[in-house]
């Protein structure tokens, strides 16, 4: 299985985006955010604090779909899905 | 039109469509790059969710505020001091919700549609935070 990650702005910036990420059965949206995270020390302390949770700023969307902070990890990931990580919006 | 685009717009051309029958006012928005000791800015935007969030809140402030007609065009890429960011044009009967449909509209791009801007600078480049860091700052969320 794999899934899609897209990071935005600054967050992009660190980690990359378009991510193709190997999924295994009963991975969930925090886990493998922290795994592909994990390949950038900076990156990963941007989007996640000192206990490894998502920090209170950070957005998370599964295939367009918004996914509260706290429910992130309990979500699980499933093939194609498309996971969206990014910070505040500042359009206008 | 409700777009996400690189190409800038013609306003003039938008303010004559919008003049449906029963319109009484035209109101523009023209968010401009403002010269803060910046060289450019640079926008970058999630567009298979942002597009349809500018349609949510076009048709919203339409419902509220019984626009007759509503445009809003967001610009993305690098642009320079004095161009246009954000154009919204919307008509209605009367001033007053003209007005405050075209303000609806402003707030709520700011408060939930992901699209983000980078000031580019001499020393490098700054992201802009968001006006609604916390809670509220996310997709789905709208000023009433």
């Amino acid at each position: 299985m794999t899934a899609t990650i897209r990071f935005f702005a600054r967050f992009r910036e660190l980690l990359g985006t378009d991510i193709q990420a190997p999924v295994e059965a009963g991975a969930t949206l925090t886990g493998l955010v922290r795994r592909i995270a994990k390949q950038n020390s900076e990156g990963y302390e941007a989007i996640f604090d000192e206990s490894g949770n998502f920090r209170e700023f950070v957005i998370i969307m599964k295939n367009g779909k918004r996914i509260e902070r706290g429910a992130a990890g309990i979500t699980l990931v499933s093939d194609n899905d498309e996971i969206a990580v990014f910070p505040p919006v500042a359009g206008g | 039109m409700i777009a996400i685009q690189h190409e800038d717009v013609d306003i003039g051309a938008l303010v004559r469509n919008a003049k449906e029958h029963g319109t009484g006012a035209v109101v523009v928005f023209d968010g401009i790059v403002r010269d803060d000791d910046i060289r450019q800015i640079e926008l970058e935007a999630y567009e298979e969710v942002a597009v349809p969030e500018l349609r949510k809140i076009a048709r919203e402030a339409s419902e509220k505020f019984r626009l007759l007609h509503v445009d809003i065009v967001h610009r993305i890429g690098r642009l320079d001091i004095g161009e246009n960011i954000l154009v919204i044009v919307v008509s209605a009967g009367h001033r007053k919700e003209a007005y405050e449909g075209s303000r609806f509209i402003i707030e709520a791009i700011k408060a939930g549609v992901p699209i983000w801007k980078k000031e580019l600078t001499k020393q490098g480049g700054r992201w802009v935070p968001g006006e609604h860091p916390h809670g509220s700052g996310q997709p789905g969320y709208h000023i009433s």
